[in-house]
């Protein structure tokens, strides 16, 4: 039928609606239109963490999370990367990035010879002089407390000639490699070292970053996107996925409905309860990848008396009611229920991120009659057969203090409840906004924390919690001997995975702690990419490396 | 009516002076510190904590603290985000078309198919249309947003995969995309956040209108106007409706600063990049800085609609600004 009589038949007023609605209607189907046509070698990762300001030496405090880092890894390369085994002792688990080779001159001397194709995003050459500028601005306190602290052991760092620097160490130690190549990535000085670096963090390199990765800084829309694209000359080799776009959602929830309702085209991690890995799994385009995780989570007891610091706990103080607490949770049923079969009870403070979990110790299984015994020992009996152990008319009664953001521990904290319960230990808990919660954790103003650690892929970091003096020892352990072999598995002497794994077993056996929970994340990755790895030291750092299934790529073209 | 103009614009100013001095100190006395935070899934040394604390100005007694916020406030520097790194009213400015955008158009939805509604059904008191659009506003107001939310992005987004699922533009777009087309874009993505929003504020107005237009309609001048010969037409919208105005008017100014910082759920569940998600997390991460900002964002949108809604009834009623 020929619209022209169609519309001459109609009433004027009635013509004008339908061309308003046709002119409304028209970009809102041309948009639609245009998101079914997306370019066939991008990628969207959907993630809840926002880069704010990804930049090396400025990741400080709030700025020091994941969504920075992932960003970060893309645009700036650091002088080297951990290799596969994420082995951070000694010089050999290491892949070239921006230096191509190192080589030790003596205990407490390392050079790195920078790889003369390295460039930065404007063309610059990468030189001798951008490492030096950048780490001399990391050991800096006032520019940057937590870099400064990291790099602590590391006494200067020289130039010889243009492509070759030196680092030199206050002490000799195991992770001397680890320490000069993996926590800061060079900035480039000939754009930075004329600002003064208070003004660093406002100037337009914040907005316009350039860096020496595999992807160059495009454009960020606060709040939604981050987007990168590939430099086609990188000299590690050009990038096959063109353009990477970073988008923020930090609802879980928001997250998945963007994967699954095809805008986004990856995931990390994937949040539990598990029914949301069904979720995921139903949906045949998306292919699921385990990644060793970083988190640990546990029970810390506290050993010091809440309401005053300088008594011991009255029931936590002896380590046979801990030990009991241990031996009564079935912790490999509690992960099962939260994590399926993406979890593993851990030996010790460890995550699976941690090389020192390799050949570390099972951890003990579950043993309630042995559990009920040491308690009977310490004289706790249920007098008035109530089900609730007491001694001297007093209940075992503790509190375990969360925070209530956490749906894994909130989730977890009910079942140990319910456990403990069998054994006659009645368990309160207390669900307290993060920063109250974190505030009492700081102040050791607790019976039993629930808490949960990321942990860098240095197990180093273990000094701040488990040894006496450490800065995040909030529950007043102490053990003298763990002390030294964390010391001396840090400095290297002998074996460091022996001497770790003595410590671990130290830590264990004085029950500081009950160790709930190593998971490992789940990514959802859509089946066109091919060449998929993850790494578990950040996200994203292989990209370069992926591809696109050729199909895909001639199906999704414009 | 300038002199009252004038005493109630001194009014608003001293109001939002005090809840400035009363959010700055309420904020400080509320348990939970902005840098243990940072502390609590990685170890921190305390050299790092201080060199953080005296960036902050954190190592300050409060009353110099509430000093060098007002001095910046009256500069416009409202201080840098602790969790953002970045000057609190760059995020701000950043963040506060989304939410105009989203809760203009809830409010323009809202104050214009809910007014109707309203008027409609009480026009036609106790007809099968009435009856029909009480239940549907009593169901709309009844059901929780974040659930609506939840619902309407899962069945159209991902399930019939009609609109986008969350968002508020798409990323791989064209750059080289006409005005239209990336209006187009951000307007399909504001529709499931808009419509979330709308069916629970829609069912309010309508419930408010009706009622209102129910008890001007009983008034003897109406029996009077139609008695004159007036048309129904006439009868409702010049007579009655003009009347009937004033509980929605208070409703109005209620809802207006409720849709920069009540949309915090349905900003979450849709990703949408508003003021509400950012100060939601401000709170969770107790980021004094930008808190202090978004609160006195609200502060001021909470003064200035008191203001204007008596403005309003002033304008409407002599009786107001002469009584």
């Amino acid at each position: 039928m020929d619209m022209g009589k169609v519309t001459a038949l109609m009433p004027r007023a009635r013509r004008i609606d339908i061309l308003v609605a046709l002119a409304t209607l028209t970009p809102l189907i041309e948009a639609a239109a245009q998101a079914n046509r997306r370019p066939a070698t991008s990628i969207v990762i959907v993630t809840g963490g926002q880069a704010t300001l990804p930049i090396p030496t400025l990741m400080e405090g709030g700025e020091n999370s994941v969504g920075n880092l992932d960003v970060a890894d893309q645009l700036f390369l650091r002088l080297a990367n951990l290799g596969p085994k994420l082995l951070t002792t000694g010089d050999g688990d290491f892949v070239p990035a921006l230096a191509s080779s190192w080589t030790r001159r003596d205990s407490i001397t390392l050079t790195f010879d920078l790889d003369r194709r390295a460039r930065w995003h404007d063309g610059t050459p990468v030189t001798a002089r951008d490492v030096l500028f950048t780490i001399n601005r990391a050991k800096s306190s006032a520019i940057a407390p937590r870099l400064s602290e990291l790099l602590r052991q590391v006494v200067s760092v020289t130039a010889e000639g243009t492509h070759r620097v030196v680092f030199r160490y206050a002490r000799p130690y195991a992770e001397q490699l680890y320490d000069a190549t993996f926590h800061v990535a060079p900035l480039p000085a000939h754009l930075l070292d004329s600002l003064p670096p208070e003004q660093v963090a406002r100037a337009d390199f914040v907005t316009n970053p350039v860096g020496s990765g595999p992807y160059r800084w495009v454009r960020n829309v606060p709040g939604q996107f981050m987007e990168l694209a590939a430099v086609p000359d990188h000299f590690l080799g050009k990038p096959k996925v063109d353009r990477v776009i970073f988008r923020t959602a930090i609802d879980a929830s928001a997250r998945l409905n963007l994967l699954l309702g095809g805008q986004a085209d990856a995931m990390d991690i994937i949040p539990p309860p598990p029914d949301n890995l069904r979720r995921v799994v139903a949906d045949t385009t998306l292919r699921l990848i385990s990644v060793p995780s970083s988190t640990v989570g546990y029970l810390l007891f506290n050993q010091r008396d809440p309401k005053n610091r300088a008594r011991p706990h009255p029931i936590l103080a002896d380590i046979r009611v801990r030990r009991a607490i241990r031996l009564g949770l079935d912790r490999g049923l509690l992960v099962q229920a939260v994590f399926g079969p993406h979890g593993a009870v851990p030996y010790g403070p460890v995550s699976q991120l941690l090389w020192i979990r390799r050949g570390a110790p099972a951890p003990e299984p579950a043993n309630v009659a042995e559990a009920r015994l040491l308690l009977a020992a310490t004289g706790w009996g249920d007098s008035d057969g109530d089900g609730t152990l007491d001694r001297g008319g007093r209940p075992l009664r503790l509190t375990l203090s969360l925070p209530n953001t956490s749906g894994v521990r909130r989730q977890m904290a009910l079942l140990v409840q319910e456990q403990l319960r069998r054994i006659g230990i009645q368990i309160e808990l207390q669900q307290l906004e993060f920063p109250v919660w974190n505030e009492r954790r700081s102040a050791g103003n607790f019976d039993v924390d629930f808490s949960a650690v990321s942990q860098d892929a240095s197990p180093s970091g273990l000094t701040q919690a488990w040894t006496c003096t450490g800065g995040s020892n909030y529950a007043g352990y102490c053990d003298r001997r763990v002390d030294s072999l964390i010391e001396a598995a840090i400095v290297g002497q002998g074996d460091p995975s022996e001497i770790w794994h003595e410590a671990l077993r130290q830590i264990e056996e004085g029950a500081p702690a009950t160790f709930l929970y190593a998971p490992t994340f789940v990514y959802a990755v859509n089946r066109r990419y091919r060449s998929v790895t993850i790494s578990p030291q950040s996200s994203w750092i292989t990209l370069w490396k992926w591809s696109v299934s050729p199909t895909a790529v001639s199906d999704r073209s414009e | 009516m300038s002199g009252w103009l004038v005493r109630r614009a001194l009014q608003a100013v001293a109001t939002f002076a005090v809840a400035l001095a009363l959010l700055f100190l309420l904020m400080r006395a509320a348990p939970g510190d902005p840098l243990h935070r940072l502390s609590a899934d990685r170890p921190i040394s305390a050299r790092e904590m201080e060199a953080l604390r005296a960036r902050y100005g954190l190592d300050q007694p409060v009353g110099t603290q509430l000093a060098a916020f007002v001095t910046g406030l009256v500069r416009g520097d409202l201080g840098v985000s602790i969790e953002h790194g970045r000057p609190v009213t760059t995020l701000l400015a950043e963040r506060l078309p989304a939410t105009m955008l989203l809760g203009g158009s809830v409010l323009l939805l809202n104050f214009t198919i809910g007014l109707w509604l309203g008027v409609r059904q009480a026009v036609r008191y106790g007809q099968r249309e009435d009856r029909w659009l009480t239940t549907l506003s009593l169901t709309g107001y009844a059901m929780p947003s974040f659930w609506l939310g939840l619902v309407l992005a899962w069945l159209i987004g991902v399930e019939w995969r009609l609109l986008p699922a969350a968002g508020m533009q798409d990323p791989l777009l064209s750059s080289d995309s006409s005005l239209a087309v990336r209006t187009g874009d951000v307007l399909r993505h504001l529709v499931l956040p808009v419509l979330t929003l709308s069916i629970v504020s829609i069912a309010a107005t309508m419930r408010y209108q009706r009622a209102a237009m129910l008890e001007v309609l009983r008034l003897p001048y109406i029996v009077t106007a139609r008695a004159k010969g007036l048309s129904q037409r006439e009868v409702t919208w010049r007579h009655a409706w003009r009347n009937a105005l004033f509980p929605v008017i208070t409703l109005f100014g209620l809802w207006l600063p409720i849709l920069v910082s009540g949309s915090v759920f349905v900003e979450a569940v849709f990703a949408w990049p508003g003021l509400g998600s950012l100060a939601a997390n401000a709170v969770g991460s107790r980021d004094y800085p930008l808190l202090m900002g978004a609160s006195l964002l609200v502060a001021a949108l909470v003064v200035a609609s008191g203001f204007m809604t008596d403005v309003a009834y002033a304008l409407l009623d002599p009786r107001v600004r002469l009584g």
